[in-house]
């Protein structure tokens, strides 16, 4: 068993261990005193540089360790390759399109598609790409050109820094399909009937999506003020945006109207 | 910065085009709304790169694409299309086009990637 130099939080608080990898198991020292299995872990999820593992025995128990890249990417690995999760082996693209845009440099990886309950995890022999399932803006069996000949893959859109970015699967058709309705099902949550926006409402999400901001909205779509509110207060309403600026429009009052009156009149004297 | 030609056949994505590329600091050449009008205009107005959608009625994308590229094999392409379309992309990338944009997009990427095929 390798020793590595780790911070663990312990009552809410960071401790500085030697955590104990193994084959099958970490060994976390005193004051903590336990050795987590890997075939225990239910969920692995990844904040920046540090790795929240929940084991399931008789109680549910969440870990944050914090540790540098490389020690990280071995505790990822070992952990994902025999944790309880919905595990294939798969080529994947990730990212294969960001904010629209195909990423020219783009490879299929071997490696494999781990989905545990918080997310869904690409492992490759290098990389150890995590989409948290509330980050999955769209899940989608498509067809791509592989080898010059076009080929079902799912495509999986999700949120990276506020970006959209999409990444591929792809493995044999029957396991695509499973793999469909798995992430299908795991991010139900979040379906709509489809319904829900009007046309003008659509075009609106879509320029928001676009970057566009209120003024351009209005202008573009020529709709007014007054409607477009209405729009944000349904699109809000349904979960689909979130206020990032509250910009308020005012008219001066009469002290007002004095003061840039009085202004005035100093800067012409 | 570049004077860019707008090809799309629905009025709201060649608006959302022109306004990304407007904020962008780039000029916009013109607009057309099919792949015959697109050809026509490149011949007229020259410019540095053309947005061009995929699925457009009398011509489409491709097609204006190949009949843009005989006329000047240095034009600068970038095609823009719906997503489930990817497959198109081998197609247009091997008639000469310099990127690929799909719809919906974001955009600080759209003017990322027009700055990259301008700087070709």
């Amino acid at each position: 068993m390798k020793e590595v130099p780790a911070k663990i939080e312990h009552n809410n608080q960071w401790i500085v261990i030697k955590l104990g990898i193994g084959e099958d198991r970490i060994v976390l020292p005193a004051p903590i005193n336990q050795e987590i299995l890997f075939k225990a872990v239910a969920d692995v999820a990844e904040r920046k540089n540090i790795l929240i593992i929940t084991v399931k025995t008789d109680k549910e128990t969440v870990y944050k360790i914090l540790s540098v890249e490389k020690v990280l990417a071995v505790l990822k690995k070992l952990i994902l390759g025999s944790c309880n999760a919905y595990r294939l082996m798969a080529y994947f693209m990730s990212p294969a399109i960001r904010g629209g845009v195909m990423i020219k440099d783009a490879a299929w990886e071997k490696g494999s598609v781990v989905v545990v309950q918080s997310g869904i995890w690409f492992v490759s022999a290098t990389k150890q790409i995590c989409v948290p399932v509330t980050d999955v803006a769209a899940i989608e069996l498509t067809k791509r050109d592989v080898q010059g000949k076009p080929t079902e893959v799912v495509r999986i859109d999700h949120l990276e820094s506020g970006e959209v970015v999409s990444s591929l699967v792809l493995c044999p058709l029957s396991t695509l399909q499973v793999l469909y309705n798995f992430l299908k099902d795991t991010t139900k949550g979040m379906d709509m009937k489809g319904t829900e926006l009007d046309g003008v409402d659509q075009q609106v999400a879509m320029l928001i999506y676009s970057g566009m901001d209120s003024h351009a909205i209005e202008n573009m779509l020529n709709i007014p003020h007054k409607q477009l509110d209405a729009i944000y207060d349904k699109v809000l309403k349904l979960g689909l945006a979130e206020v990032v600026t509250i910009r308020r429009e005012v008219q001066l009052t009469t002290k007002g109207v004095r003061y840039i009156s009085d202004a005035t009149k100093s800067q012409t004297n | 910065m570049g004077k860019i030609l707008i090809v799309d056949d629905t009025l709201f994505m060649r608006t959302l085009l022109k306004n990304i590329l407007f904020s962008g600091g780039h000029t916009i050449a013109g607009e057309a709304g099919d792949g015959e009008e697109a050809v026509a205009k490149y011949k007229e107005l020259k410019p540095d790169l053309v947005t061009m959608d995929v699925v457009m009625p009398k011509m489409n994308g491709i097609e204006a694409l190949k009949a843009i590229k005989a006329v000047d094999p240095g034009a600068r392409i970038v095609m823009c299309t719906a997503v489930g379309q990817e497959q198109m992309v081998k197609l247009a990338i091997k008639s000469g086009a310099k990127g690929y944009i799909v719809k919906p997009f974001q955009a600080p990427k759209v003017l990322e990637e027009v700055k990259n095929v301008l700087a070709t």
